[in-house]
């Protein structure tokens, strides 16, 4: 298939190859169906794709994942793995929202028992949990806790009460980046998030109460603690205004380096330095913290949300059983170490739009889930479900541990807006059997279902592709929309 | 170009005609290429609300001793009278073009939404 002057060749069911040209130091790879390529096609991705393959010290692929669209600099639903020797560390790599990821926490509650009262939970959710443009957080950080929070992650919430050590552990990296440094972070993008924890935010993030529908792999839903016909709860937020302003303080840090470096990039939103240089370990430990924040502020939303439902359904802590089954950022850049051409290196690994999926026995999972792999949520749209699924051994072989974090666009927020006009979002969700409640009636237009892909068929393609396994899918029921 | 930019951009935050004119703020952009001028008004500008909760109505630009300052009016945002429409995240520099044409300039800049 050639899409403009970009040559691609399916080298598998669902892998295509975008062989090295001009300055690329490795190949691309692309994850997707024939019929979600044609899509992928209709944007610059691919190109980026192509581009991100400039990048000094990239590794083995650059590599795109069904979910791809057109993103800033780098490709959302991009990963890149760079050398620690001599590679780059790129903003556009990581994006804005930095770790913006996803908690699903699971109950003791049954959906057919929880089902009349979810207008009266949709509701206290709503209310409780703070969300939509602007919207402030019940805490008020002075700047030495601020200080803590970057430090700290979710690890901070605990010494005030606020997450038990099991939500710590069932968090990736244990709510905490090592490396976070407060300096790193400008005294703008830390007075943007002082009132911001806690918050929801707006957008595509969102807070969902699900059913688990369907479940594909037994071994691992039971890992998980998930069973046919429960209510589980999705949170997807990540470093709200703070990350936000450190991903734009350091776009122009970087920029600055690689034209004093003549760096040979194609794009300047690929800005970058080297990830042992004074710019590159700044941004890193500003990103670390700014990471910090985003666990820290899933944790709070996570604990407004239990303590929501047992007030509303009268229940205490056992009897709800609401539990994190895990918490994972799509939006990161992290070290790792990996197998590349038969060696172990270590790695700087981007993930832009795109989940760490670490298969079994990978030592870094939880006890408890690693026989089976660790947990990843695929959000889908508000109307067609979401998915849970497990990291396989696929993914160290091919995508760095890496796989898929979301349906994908495929309209425009206007197109999507303009294809609603003059019919109510929400008449036509609750006919889906979907509630709704929304700060920004926009909002929610340009959210609705035809605005993404099917996320089935993202899903479908990681899991024969073997970098993530399916494991339960999730209806969804109630959602909150900033 | 600049003034019409800041406009555009909180079009995009909420309906400016129920905003008040009451405060005034001027950005400075410093000195740089036009597209690099423009990017650091609009930034700025976003910060005013990201920041101060301070919503635009309309802004106007002057040329002093050779350099481009943009003043904005408006004023704090009121929840009972300003609905926001959407978060904005970041004025991107992707694809940002700024282009003269027979009737002027036209700024074309992508916003993270």
């Amino acid at each position: 298939m050639r899409f403009e002057e970009i040559s691609l060749s399916q080298v598998s069911e669902t892998e295509w190859e975008i062989p090295r040209t001009g300055g690329m130091l490795v190949p691309g790879l692309v994850f997707a169906s024939r019929e979600i390529m044609e899509d992928i096609v209709r944007d610059q991705a691919l190109r980026q794709v192509m581009n991100v393959a400039h990048l000094p010290g990239i590794l083995f692929r650059s590599i795109g994942m069904p979910d791809i669209h057109w993103g800033y600099g780098f490709p959302i639903g991009g990963v890149a793995a760079m050398d620690v020797a001599g590679g780059v560390i790129s903003p556009g790599g990581v994006g804005y929202d930095i770790n913006c990821g996803v908690r699903l926490l699971r109950s003791n509650l049954e959906m057919a028992t929880l089902r009349p009262r979810l207008p009266e939970l949709l509701a206290a959710l709503h209310r409780e949990v703070p969300s939509g443009v602007g919207s402030t957080g019940t805490v008020r950080l002075t700047p030495p806790e601020m200080d803590k929070v970057l430090t700290g992650g979710s690890r901070w919430a605990v010494s005030r009460g606020n997450a038990t050590g099991e939500d710590v552990e069932f968090t990736e990296s244990g709510g905490r980046l090592p490396g976070a440094d407060p300096d790193a972070v400008s005294d703008v993008a830390k007075r943007r998030g002082l009132d911001q924890l806690g918050t929801l935010g707006a957008g595509n993030h969102f807070l969902e109460i699900d059913e688990v529908e369907e479940v594909f792999f037994p071994e691992a839903a039971a890992a998980y603690g998930l069973f046919q016909g429960q209510a589980v709860f999705f949170v997807h937020s990540g470093s709200r205004g703070l990350g936000y302003q450190v991903c734009d303080d350091y776009l122009d840090v970087m920029a600055a380096y690689t034209r004093k470096h003549a760096l040979n990039v194609p794009d300047r939103q690929l800005a970058c330095a080297h990830i042992g240089s004074d710019e590159g370990r700044r941004y890193l430990s500003g990103l670390a913290a700014a990471a910090n924040y985003a666990f820290a502020n899933r944790q709070l939303l996570a604990h407004q949300v239990r303590e929501t439902v047992e007030r509303v359904l009268r229940l205490g802590p056992r009897d709800a059983g609401i539990r994190t089954v895990y918490d994972v950022g799509h939006n990161n850049a992290k070290f790792e170490s990996h197998e590349v051409d038969g060696r172990r290196r270590d790695v700087l690994v981007h993930r832009k739009g795109a989940t760490r999926a670490f298969p079994p026995g990978h030592p870094e999972l939880p006890a408890a889930y690693r026989d089976v792999g660790q947990p990843v949520f695929i959000p889908g749209d508000m109307g067609r479900g979401s998915f849970v699924l497990a990291g396989a051994p696929g993914a160290m072989r091919l995508s760095f541990g890496s796989t898929c974090h979301g349906a994908g666009r495929r309209m425009s927020r206007t197109s999507a807006r303009r294809s609603v006009r003059g019919k109510s979002v929400f008449a036509e969700m609750e006919r889906r059997g979907v509630l709704v409640a929304c700060t920004s009636r926009k909002t929610l237009s340009e959210e609705i279902p035809e605005a993404y892909k099917e996320v089935g068929a993202v899903v479908d393609v990681v899991d024969r592709a073997g970098i993530a396994r399916k494991v339960a899918r999730l209806r969804p029921l109630a959602v909150v929309k900033g | 170009m600049c003034a019409a930019s800041v406009e555009a951009l909180f079009s995009l935050l909420t309906d400016r005609r129920k905003i008040r004119r009451s405060g005034r703020r001027t950005l400075d952009p410093g000195s740089g290429p036009p597209e690099e001028q423009l990017l650091s008004i609009l930034r700025q500008a976003l910060l005013l609300f990201s920041l101060d909760r301070f919503l635009v109505r309309d802004a106007g630009a002057i040329m002093k001793s050779g350099r481009i300052l943009v003043t904005v009016r408006g004023e704090p945002v009121d929840d009972a009278r300003h609905s926001a429409y959407r978060e904005i995240k970041a004025v991107t520099a992707h694809a940002l073009t700024v282009e003269e044409g027979p009737s002027g300039f036209t700024a074309r800049f992508v916003l993270d939404v």
